[in-house]
Parts: structure tokens; C-alpha cells; sequence
């Protein structure tokens, strides 16, 4: 059993790592996206103009509330079916794109979420104290509130990308071939090995190692920032 | 911020008149002119050997070869994807890949969803038991004792239907066979060109075997419904045979004997 595994192991891993290539790439677009664009849904839903907050919570509540799984498959089939527009394009790339998108919409909802819970949570006293300083309201935002902010939302903000790291196997249902699809490519057959469960097992190791190492940098963040105390 | 969201508003109504404009442009062309005036041929595949299988970065194979010599007829640059078997339909129609041609069995619902070529090879659906026990279950019979495991929306599963057999659905005949091997089920069904490669000495799956073939059936090749390029592969296809290149690349896969002439 072990000296089968050894035989395969090589192939199997340069397989796989071209697999975790891809899920590291779509994690890294898809923060790179979401932590911006989620601050911006969080001023829209504590906009003071009613129509605004109220478009932007239930754009929330639908992005929260229904799987991210349809929602792939909504991005990536929906412009071509309905709009007899492909817009995507053929092959990896265009299904690589629509990942990214419908990652980054959903991400961006949950992080704004957060980022709300964090701007709300630092007291009031402190904008009045800003006021009373003269600052200006984006001054108040940027010198005050915003490093406050940041430091209370690191533990559920951690809890957040820990699931991303996960969730990108779900992109697998457009057909982008992350860590899982190289996996389970060779319970099926490819390359010459096949009805082997092991690959999809192993492909574990390399979600726990990178949860590992965020979990860490987490950490070590969390540690950097506990000043005010 | 209300000018943010004025612009992202204008941004998606245009998204959306651009897509009705292009709509409306599109009917005036046939699929077949559609594919050669994109000049690539994006070919719907899964990793299925002897059909469509890698060798390093290219994808050869019975089929892929088929349809590479296809897409140089049609004076195309031929383009292999790999998709969700489920969303072959979507994949089709959404246009993000023009054809099927993976050893697509031809059965009421593919042919009802999809403009379908010519069969060009023979298949069966077979079923998989662990190999000390194969000598029991030789007949459709024998096999009603057993609980199966076949692949959702497959025709191995018309087959579990049609005899009555005592089943459940799993997500493709990969995960079929693992529920033979590790016990969860005491049968498969699947196609008789997989089970030639994937079950018995040399294998993966040295403990299994095949038994019985529970009907037979045809592979072809899909398109989008209604699309004019299913009579020139037809045409393509006969052109074949009569050179004797259907023959040769069928050789060289090792599936001639099931080919049809």
C-alpha cells in the first residue's frame, strides 16, 4: 500500500500543486476584491439616505441569504443562457473570472457585515472628541475610527477568510480546476492512475497546512495590534 | 456615495442594453458559420481515457483525435475544455463550449436537449461486482439481490430502473466503483469501455470485475439544438470510414472492435 503511494506520489503532487495554484489565486483575488468593496457596502448600509441602505441591505440579504453554489452557477451560466451573451469566454480563464466575481460579491457582503459591527462598535465619544477637535468627517473616518475598527474586527474577519480558504472547492461546479477537481481527477482516471481515493484525501493536507499559516499570521497581527490596552 | 452608486446603477443598465443589442444581432448566422467565424471549435470534454485523456499538456484520444482532424476540415483551431458532465447542457447552450464529444452515450434526453451526430461507436452498460463473488451475479436475474450505486441523470441508471434493481444515485460512475470497492454498495453499473479500463488486473481496481452487459447502446458526438454543424460531421464521419482514418485512429486507441462500420 505504502510503495503503491510512493510509485504514484510524484505525479499525483505535481498534479495537485498545479490544482492548489489555482485555489491560492483565487483566495488572493478575491480578498484583494473583497476587503475594499465590502467597506463599501458597509457605508451603503449605514447610509443616512433611506433608499440607499435599503437597496444595499437587501442586495445583502440576498447575496447572504441564498448558496454560494447557485450563485456561481447564476454568474457563469446566466449571461450566456438568458442574454445569449457569453461574456465569459472559453476555457479557464473566463471560468477563473466568473469565480473571482461571485466570490468577491458574496465575501464583500459578509466583510461589510463586519466592518459595520466594527465602525458601530467604536464609541461614539471619540467622533464627538474629533469634532470638538475640528476635524473634518473624512479626517475623523481615517485617523480615529478606521484603526479602531480594524483592530476589533481582526477575530471574526479571521474566521471569515479561514472559511474562504475552504469555500474556493466550491468553484469546482463551473468546472475550475482547483486543488478538489485535480484530486478527484485521479478517482476517475488521468495521467495513467486511476480509482485511487487517496489524491482527493491528500488534497486535506494542503487546506490544513494553509489554514495553518493563516491562523498563525492571524496571530501575529492580532498580538501587533493590541495597543489601546 | 450616491454618486457611486449612481454609476456602478448605469454601469449594470448598460451591461443589460448591450446584451439585448448583441441578442438581436445573433440569428442571422448559423451555429456552423457562428463556429468558423470564431475560428475555434471548443470541444466539451471530461478526462476519460481511452476517449479523452492527457499526455502531458495536450489531450489525445479516440475522440479527441476525431476531433481535432474535425475542426481542420472546418478550417478551425480546435479548443479542449473540461466541464461539470451535469452542466453539458448549459455549457452548450451558454455557448461556452460548442460541442459534446466525450463518449456521450445517445440516449432520449441527450437527443431531446441537443442536436446529436451519427452513433460512431458501440458501448454497453455493465455490471461491477468484487471479483470473488463475480461468479454469482451472471445474469440480470441473479443481480436483483444486489443494492447498486450509479451515476445521477446516467444510462446506467435507466438500466438500474428498467430491471427493477434496488439503487442509489451517486455523482459519476468514478464514485460508483469506489462504492463497490469500499462496500457501501454491492454493485455498479457503468459503461463497458470504462469498465475495460478501469476494473480488473492492471487496474486500480484489481478486486472487481465486470459481469453482465444489461443492454447496448451508441456514442455520438452533441451540439447545440438545431445546429447545421451536426450534418457536415456526419458527412466528416463517412469521409472517415471510406479512408480508413476512422479505422486507423480507432487502432491506435485500441476501441476498433467496438466501432460502428
Amino acid at each position: 500500500m505504502i510503495q503503491h503511494i510512493a510509485e504514484q506520489f510524484p505525479t499525483v503532487f505535481a498534479a495537485l500543486n498545479v490544482g492548489f495554484l489555482q485555489t491560492v489565486k483565487l483566495f488572493v483575488v478575491t480578498l484583494l476584491g473583497a476587503i475594499p468593496f465590502g467597506l463599501l457596502i458597509s457605508f451603503g448600509s449605514m447610509s443616512k439616505i433611506k433608499a440607499i441602505s435599503a437597496t444595499v441591505k437587501t442586495v445583502v440579504w440576498i447575496v447572504r441569504g441564498s448558496p454560494l453554489m447557485i450563485q456561481l452557477l447564476i454568474i457563469y451560466y446566466f449571461p450566456g443562457l438568458v442574454l445569449h451573451t457569453p461574456i465569459w469566454g472559453s476555457g479557464e480563464q473566463g471560468r477563473f473570472i466568473a469565480a473571482a466575481i461571485a466570490f468577491i460579491i458574496n465575501y464583500a457582503c459578509y466583510f461589510s457585515e463586519i466592518y459595520r459591527s466594527g465602525i458601530q462598535g467604536v464609541p461614539i465619544g471619540q467622533t464627538e472628541a474629533g469634532k470638538v477637535l475640528g476635524l473634518s468627517k473624512s479626517q475623523i473616518f481615517f485617523k480615529v475610527t478606521l484603526l479602531q475598527m480594524i483592530k476589533r474586527i481582526m477575530p471574526p474577519m479571521a474566521n471569515e477568510i479561514i472559511t474562504l480558504v475552504k469555500d474556493t472547492s466550491l468553484a469546482r461546479i463551473i468546472a475550475l480546476q482547483e486543488v478538489i477537481w485535480a484530486g478527484q481527477a485521479f478517482l476517475k482516471g488521468s495521467q495513467g492512475i486511476s480509482g485511487e481515493i487517496w489524491p482527493l484525501f491528500f488534497t486535506a493536507v494542503y487546506y490544513l497546512a494553509f489554514s495553518g499559516l493563516l491562523t498563525l499570521l492571524f496571530g501575529y497581527i492580532e498580538k501587533k495590534l493590541s495597543y489601546f490596552r | 456615495m450616491k454618486k457611486i452608486i449612481a454609476l456602478l446603477l448605469a454601469v449594470a443598465l448598460m451591461a443589460c442594453f448591450a446584451g439585448c443589442g448583441k441578442s438581436d444581432a445573433k440569428s442571422d448566422k448559423t451555429d456552423l458559420e457562428y463556429i468558423k467565424e470564431k475560428g475555434k471549435l471548443v470541444v466539451g470534454i471530461t478526462d476519460f481515457a481511452p476517449m479523452d485523456y492527457k499526455d502531458g499538456d495536450k489531450w489525445i484520444g479516440f475522440d479527441a483525435d476525431m476531433a481535432t482532424k474535425f475542426a481542420e476540415k472546418i478550417g478551425c483551431e480546435v479548443e479542449f475544455v473540461e466541464i461539470e458532465w451535469d452542466n453539458k447542457v448549459f455549457e452548450l447552450n451558454g455557448k461556452s463550449i460548442d460541442c459534446v464529444w466525450n463518449g456521450m452515450t445517445l440516449n432520449d434526453e441527450v437527443k431531446a436537449a441537443m442536436a446529436t451526430s451519427n452513433a460512431y461507436c458501440n458501448n454497453a452498460q455493465v455490471v461491477v461486482v468484487k471479483a470473488d463473488v463475480a461468479q454469482d451475479y451472471q445474469t440480470a436475474e441473479a443481480c436483483k439481490k444486489l443494492k447498486f450505486a450509479v451515476e445521477s441523470g446516467s444510462a446506467g441508471k435507466d438500466m438500474a430502473e428498467e430491471n427493477g434493481f434496488e439503487f442509489i444515485e451517486v455523482k459519476d460512475q468514478a464514485t460508483a466503483l469506489m462504492e463497490v470497492a469500499s462496500g457501501t454498495s454491492d454493485a455498479a453499473i457503468i459503461d463497458s469501455l470504462m469498465a475495460a479500463a478501469m476494473v480488473g488486473e492492471g487496474t486500480g481496481y484489481e478486486q472487481l470485475t465486470y459481469t453482465v452487459a444489461l443492454n447496448s447502446e451508441e456514442y455520438g458526438v452533441g451540439f447545440r439544438k438545431g445546429s447545421d454543424a451536426v450534418a457536415e460531421l456526419n458527412k466528416f464521419f463517412d469521409e472517415c470510414k471510406a479512408d480508413g482514418t476512422l479505422e486507423k485512429i480507432a487502432e491506435t486507441y485500441k476501441v476498433q472492435a467496438a466501432l460502428i462500420k
